[in-house]
């Protein structure tokens, strides 16, 4: 059975008959390129018919003492629509890189820290056991010469931040984010599913409210609150080993910089190929749509109540953010001069 | 110490954790256990085919402990793994 899963990967966190556990596809021969993972598993879905299968959970603790995997290299968190794909993208770009790309097997484990797991609690070591396990068995040596792993997450998981870096404490970590009026315009034009999840229990426990709530509030406010709290956790926990990103910085040499924050030198032709993927719009497939800057519009665009639920909610741990992050700058210039 | 000759069911997986601490989980009744660090320092000595009492002698000898409560602690350990049926005679 455990021999049969090599080449396999968990696809996604599912409960079949009342039993929660994974589901696998084989995804032997499938590199993962695409932006997200799911647009992968969707390609591999649809060139033929393959494999899939349900396990609970124990496999993973299995599997981890049997399959030859890469050691996380680097973290990206983000408060959404703020380049992170643009990141993810870059470090595909290295040779012999794994990019996890919100996994849903990873994420919707992490979202059970919320749900279903008491802080402190049995519940909390077993999920955490079961991330390692997931990202262990996503991060499997398929080809045998890959060196790099990274790995980036929903845009929720970052309220979990602590949980996971007591699995990986020396896993360097970024947090990305925007301007908030920029950000809540842009989820308000395309509505993320996280936004419109019927259960509200992971935005009511990142926003500070009930359930019922958060499933009354305006997804303006949702959203504002979501991101407040995002920024506030960032601006708590940020420390030497994680770096602080505003999109309005991402550039070239910037990416050079998140990539060498994860002691990956890439080499010539790969930044070629990174410069080349930053001007295409980073979540598109074919990577043809040329990417047009929108931070004005975006501006201009928010309505009242946008701009109200920022002011509300989320400038003041935004500017708080941005303060941390340029002393932080201040700090590595000195320490460099 | 009558468990002298234990050793962990093949049907038993165990994982660190959190620096000590660990996992274990049956395979057959999906049963899954959390073992503190002591708990954990009993049971990779059972993997690694150490007696009790030489699990006992590394334990004084490591921390602060008297022999006669390492000895309780670890039985009482041992009889619970044995209740569980997560180790067998060799």
């Amino acid at each position: 059975m455990l021999r049969d899963l090599k080449g396999w990967l968990p696809v996604d966190a599912v409960v079949v008959n009342g039993r929660p556990g994974l589901r696998w596809m084989d995804m032997a021969g499938i590199n993962l390129a695409e932006p997200f993972f799911q647009q992968t598993v969707a390609r591999a879905k649809a060139e033929n018919n393959r494999g899939e299968l349900f396990t609970e959970f124990d496999v993973l603790l299995q599997l981890e003492r049997v399959l030859d995997s890469v050691t996380p290299r680097g973290f990206i968190f983000h408060s959404s629509r703020c380049g992170s794909t643009l990141l993810a993208n870059a470090c595909r770009a290295v040779s012999n890189s794994i990019v996890l790309s919100e996994a849903p097997a990873i994420d919707k484990l992490i979202a059970r820290f919320i749900t279903d797991a008491a802080e402190g609690g049995v519940k909390e070591s077993l999920y955490s056991v079961f991330l390692r396990g997931v990202v262990h068995a996503l991060g499997q040596r398929r080809n045998g010469n890959e060196e790099h792993l990274f790995i980036k997450f929903a845009c929720c998981s970052f309220s979990q931040i602590e949980r996971i870096t007591r699995i990986w404490p020396d896993v360097p970590w970024l947090f990305l984010y925007r301007d908030p009026i920029e950000t809540i315009v842009s989820n308000m034009t395309d509505v993320p599913p996280w936004l419109i999840d019927n259960d509200r229990r992971v935005l009511a426990s990142i926003t500070g409210v009930s359930s019922e709530a958060a499933s009354v509030l305006s997804l303006e406010e949702l959203c504002a609150r979501t991101l407040g709290s995002l920024y506030s956790t960032a601006h708590r926990l940020a420390t030497c080993n994680s770096m602080l990103l505003n999109y309005n910085q991402l550039s070239v040499p910037v990416i050079a910089n998140v990539l060498s924050f994860f002691n990956v030198h890439p080499s010539t032709e790969e930044m070629d190929t990174i410069a080349r993927g930053s001007g295409v719009y980073s979540k598109e497939v074919s990577g043809t749509h040329e990417f047009i800057a929108d931070a004005e519009a975006k501006q201009k665009r928010a309505s009242d109540l946008v701009r109200e639920m920022a002011a509300t909610w989320a400038i003041e741990p935004y500017r708080l953010l941005e303060q941390k992050r340029l002393q932080s700058n201040n700090l590595r210039a000195v320490s460099r001069s | 110490m009558s468990s002298s000759n234990l050793v962990p069911g093949k049907h038993v997986v165990a994982t660190d954790f959190d620096g000590g601490e660990g996992i274990l989980v049956d395979l057959n009744t999906k049963k899954y256990y959390q073992l503190n660090e002591t708990a954990m320092v009993v049971w990779k000595g059972l993997e690694n085919g150490k007696t009790v009492a030489e699990i006992v002698a590394d334990i004084t000898a490591n921390y602060e402990v008297a022999p006669e409560r390492a000895i309780l602690s670890v039985q009482r350990i041992v009889d619970n793994f044995q209740t569980y049926k997560l180790v067998g005679a060799q």
